[in-house]
């Protein structure tokens, strides 16, 4: 993830407190959700960012997830989601997160 | 329990998957708080 | 010819640089900094290929136009171990340029000194370079002699500079050209000669490909994403000209396009809209290669055990022109357009780049053959996590088709093979989007594979921190429709009806009667004419011209701008030859024989335009005839077509005698206006005493560049028999669209250098009557002075020469200046302030 990206994230963590936090994602693919997902709960796993060693544990999804799906608004997400739901692998997707966040979310 | 609801929302978009302003339309429907929005970019 | 613009050729390079992905990659860069230490930084070294594995890898020679993108899908992904079996360095397209000779190809671009090299590594690499077939002598002579190693390590640690490695190895350096300005820093420096070398590579590729006249290209655009400038003006810009001024394009003016990855299509569209508009004829777009991203995803590579892939720049140009009749159009009626009210869902994007468009055309997504977005090689996204980034696309786009009906969803893998392709360009961000298709859909549709491919582009402008938005533009490149030259049938179809050419005589000293038997003599022959009369007659004339109730004018006293004169036609008495005399009223040019070669252009128009082919030019045996002959030489030795007449005397040569006048030995006799004065009353009324005009066709149409009407003279002594001739000549410069044929024939001597030919024959008039001042020993000059008067700048730098300092004029952002070296520029400022010069 994004250095820069990185930093915002632990910084947001702080101030709200991680519990209050979720981070939503829109990777392209289920390996790059995956390694984005680690890097808010586990740790940067490249060690590049403020985030190497830091394990926030934070709530983490994939916009095109089921339980999220079901919070949005259904004519919104045609209009912003639904076509790429058709494009990207989202089986894989879901399996990436899941095992991410069985493994390392904490709250 | 809802995920999204009353939470601090950051996002973080893909330039060849999602990206960010459009999961942030999502999000403000479901009644979360996007705190922070930024598109990622690998090409 | 009317129509949509062609594209007449296109080319694409490689440039291996693994040393530059090492020292300044920025994702390498970045490390050093943040993980000095870090496992990805010790194994850097061993996961760079050489060049015979970057030549024989698959998508590089795709690039190189060797292979297909079809031939790609017969290699098993992943293509990183694969290896093309006979790959080749040259490819229909460019070429794979080694790392050392595009050092040394640096150092040719480097107009500032900026560049050092080591004298072992200049030796041998320019002996590499001399057997380069594109690198000329005069490019080959601005590689400078090599300093030693050690002198190179020495400035490299006094002064900031970077290194330049070769094999891991110093070989030269970058200097910076500021102590504070980041913008002109060394690392900023190294990668803007870098981009403008490899765009240079582009450019000389296109001219060699397209086969097009250098001379010929008219303007460039820049389409990367890089940008030069110094504090006051970060993105200056114009690396357009600096990289076309190193080919030798020197008609051609430009300016750079900036929109991230989309760029390129913003550019190919506003060149293709340039052309059609008429506003140019060639247009070139193209674009280098960044530092900067070579080595992005190294990472992800190194830790999947794969080589670092992003180890090459690239380079592409593309020759936008009127068209052709032959070559594929680009079809203006069908831009795709990313709107700042469209959004950034992707579907939104796909929808504005691709249905919305081809809805307007009334096309559906199948009716194009292919699609291409985002050509990126997946061997190199794939391991990044970024996916396929030209299947997502086409995944995309049948997503769409699917929710709007015109496909099923099972058709989804099926549209995607049929209409998408592999993607085979380095993630070099402008490189790899949509463009690289163009040279192989220029092929496919010449040899009827396909009939339209759409080019898009997209570009991420949320990076630069200004905007969320998101941004693309797309076009269809199609079949040739051939309607440029049907259109020119329908002309010819129309116009049944002769052009209508009005006449002002209020001054003839031969009468009303006289002019009214002139129109109907020409009424006799088939030709129209009115003749205008009252008060104010010419001002009516004018109008009438302007609102194009009449076709042409035949008037006398008429006056005519300074740099038009007129084209007389008469009969010779000798073989009853027609000849043109250019000029006979009118002034081309206050110099004589300046005027002379202006003339010899017009006759050459006014010739043409009444149908003689190829006419023959002669010059009268007249003062400042051999300077004009000298010039006209020149410009013919420039590529300006020219047909020399050989006078009839027994020693022949193109200047002309009497008896050439008499007998027409020439199509086009070229004299003062004046002389031809004098000549064309001679000849059209020798047989009748004098008082009458009765032979031949007049005076003639005033000709100039840039002048819009076609307005012929004749005399206050022309017969009817001439009157009725000047008619018949005008009709046939209307019906032969002389307007349009000088304007083409303007912009051919102005390709071959005509401003800069007549400009000489000035200089050397006032050189011969000035004092000669030797410049001094040249230096770098950066620093402006303006506030000099434009007609006295060349004396205020002569001034400067005078007293030892070295400068150079120019042209700055508010008017003309003299450039000196920083160190003399206070004195400098002194010397012109004392000569008057500034205040």
């Amino acid at each position: 993830m994004d250095l820069e990206n990185q930093k915002r994230v632990k910084e947001f963590a702080e101030k709200f407190g991680p519990e209050n936090v979720v981070v939503v994602l829109g990777a392209g693919e289920g390996e790059a959700a995956g390694l984005a997902a680690e890097t808010v709960t586990a740790g940067d796993p490249t060690f590049a960012g403020p985030l190497a060693g830091v394990s926030l544990g934070l709530k983490v999804y994939h916009i095109c997830e089921p339980e999220l799906k079901v919070e949005i608004d259904e004519a919104v997400y045609d209009e912003q989601i639904s076509m790429m739901e058709m494009v990207l692998d989202v089986d894989d997707i879901v399996n990436e997160m899941t095992a991410i966040r069985e493994q390392y979310t904490k709250y | 329990m809802s995920i999204l609801k009353g939470k601090n929302v950051i996002v973080i978009g893909d330039r060849d998957g999602i990206p960010a302003p459009a999961i942030e339309e999502c999000v403000a429907t479901a009644g979360g708080n996007v705190v922070f929005a930024s598109t990622e970019c690998f090409v | 010819m009317s129509g949509n613009a062609v594209v007449k050729g296109a080319s694409y390079v490689l440039v291996h640089a693994p040393d530059f992905v090492i020292n300044y990659g920025t994702t390498q860069t970045v490390e050093r900094i943040v993980n000095p230490d870090s496992d990805y930084l010790k194994a850097l070294n061993s996961s760079i290929r050489s060049y015979e594995q970057v030549l024989a890898y698959p998508p590089n020679q795709v690039y190189l136009g060797n292979l297909t993108p079809k031939d790609l899908e017969d290699f098993e992904f992943p293509w990183y171990d694969k290896q093309v079996a006979d790959a080749k360095r040259f490819g229909k397209f460019g070429e794979l340029m080694p790392e050392d000779e595009f050092i040394a190809l640096m150092q040719i671009c480097d107009a500032f000194d900026l560049v050092v090299l080591e004298e072992n590594f200049v030796a041998k690499t320019k002996e590499k370079l001399t057997k380069h077939p594109l690198i000329t002598e005069s490019m080959l002579s601005k590689l400078k002699d090599g300093q030693s190693l050690e002198a190179i390590k020495e400035y490299i640690s006094e002064y900031n500079a970077e290194p330049l490695y070769f094999e891991r190895e110093i070989v030269g350096y970058v200097k910076r050209a500021h102590e504070i300005d980041v913008n002109l820093s060394a690392e900023v420096l190294l990668e803007n000669l870098a981009y403008k070398a490899s765009g240079v590579l582009a450019l000389l590729h296109l001219i060699n490909n397209s086969g097009i006249d250098r001379e010929a290209v008219d303007y460039v655009i820049d389409c990367s994403e890089e940008a030069c400038g110094d504090m006051n003006q970060r993105g200056g810009g114009n690396f357009a000209k600096a990289q076309a001024e190193m080919v030798g394009l020197i008609n051609a003016t430009g300016s750079d396009t900036r929109s991230f990855c989309a760029g390129p299509a913003h550019a190919i569209i506003e060149a293709s809209a340039l052309v059609k508009s008429g506003t140019f004829d060639n247009v070139v777009v193209f674009a280098g290669g960044a530092v900067a991203k070579l080595g992005m995803n190294g990472k992800d590579h190194v830790k999947k055990n794969i080589p670092i892939l992003e180890d090459v720049m690239g380079g592409f140009a593309v020759l936008i022109s009127k068209n052709d009749g032959v070559n594929p159009e680009i079809n203006l009626d069908i831009v795709g357009r990313h709107t700042i009210g469209t959004g950034s869902s992707p579907q939104a994007v796909i929808s504005s780049l691709v249905t919305d468009p081809l809805d307007r055309a009334g096309l559906r997504i199948t009716d194009i053959d292919k699609f291409a977005a985002e050509m990126q090689n997946p061997d190199i996204t794939k391991p990044a996590g970024a996916g396929d980034v030209p299947e997502a696309n086409y995944k995309m786009i049948a997503a769409l088709g699917v929710k709007r009906g015109e496909l099923e969803r099972a058709d989804i893998l099926n549209f995607v093979k049929n209409h998408g392709m592999k993607g085979w360009a380095p993630t070099q961000g402008h490189i790899p989007s949509g463009v690289p298709y163009l040279g192989f859909a220029r092929e496919e549709i010449l040899e009827g594979r396909i009939k339209k491919a759409m080019i898009i582009g997209k570009g991420s402008l949320f990076l630069g921190r200004m905007t969320n938005l998101f941004d693309g533009v797309s076009f269809v490149l199609q079949e040739n429709s051939k309607e440029a030259q049907t259109e020119d049938l329908k002309v010819s179809v129309k116009e049944v009806i002769e052009p209508l050419i009005g006449i002002v005589a209020e001054d003839s000293e031969l009468g009303k009667d006289n002019v009214l038997e002139a129109i109907s003599l020409a009424e006799n022959k088939g030709y129209r004419a009115i003749l205008i009369e009252g008060e104010e007659a010419h001002k009516k004339m004018d109008e009438m011209l302007r609102r194009k109730e009449i076709d042409a004018a035949v008037t006398m006293n008429y006056s005519f701008p300074i740099g038009v004169s007129t084209v007389g036609r008469v009969i010779t008495p000798g073989r009853g030859r027609e000849m043109f005399i250019a000029t006979t009223t009118g002034t081309s040019a206050t110099d004589r024989a300046e005027a002379m070669v202006k003339n010899a252009i017009y006759g050459i128009i006014a010739a043409k335009a009444s149908g003689v082919k190829e006419p023959t030019i002669g010059i009268a045996n007249i003062d400042g005839a051999r300077q004009a002959e000298k010039a006209l030489r020149e410009l013919q030795q420039k590529g300006y077509d020219i047909k020399f007449a050989e006078s009839a005397r027994k020693d022949g040569g193109v200047v002309m005698r009497g008896n050439d006048l008499l007998a027409g030995t020439a199509d086009v006799m070229v004299m003062d206006s004046l002389t031809g004065n004098l000549m064309i009353k001679l000849f059209s009324a020798f047989t009748t005493g004098g008082s009458y005009e009765s032979v031949g066709y007049g005076y003639g149409p005033g000709i100039g560049e840039g002048y819009d009407k076609i307005v012929l003279i004749v005399s206050r002594a022309s017969g009817a028999p001439v009157i009725a001739g000047a008619i018949e000549y005008a009709t046939q410069l209307v019906k032969n669209n002389c307007l349009k044929l000088a304007a083409d024939e303007f912009a051919k001597a102005n390709r071959s250098g005509l401003k800069q030919i007549l400009d000489g024959l000035k200089e050397r008039k006032t050189a011969a009557t000035e004092e000669e001042v030797k410049p001094p020993a040249k230096e770098i000059v950066t620093v402006e002075i303006p506030g000099i008067e434009i007609m006295d700048i060349e004396d205020a730098a002569k001034t400067l020469w005078a007293e030892g300092i070295y400068a150079e004029t120019g042209m700055g952002c508010t008017g003309p200046v003299v450039l000196v070296s920083e160190a003399n520029e206070a004195k400098a400022i002194e010397i012109l302030t004392k000569a008057g010069y500034i205040n």
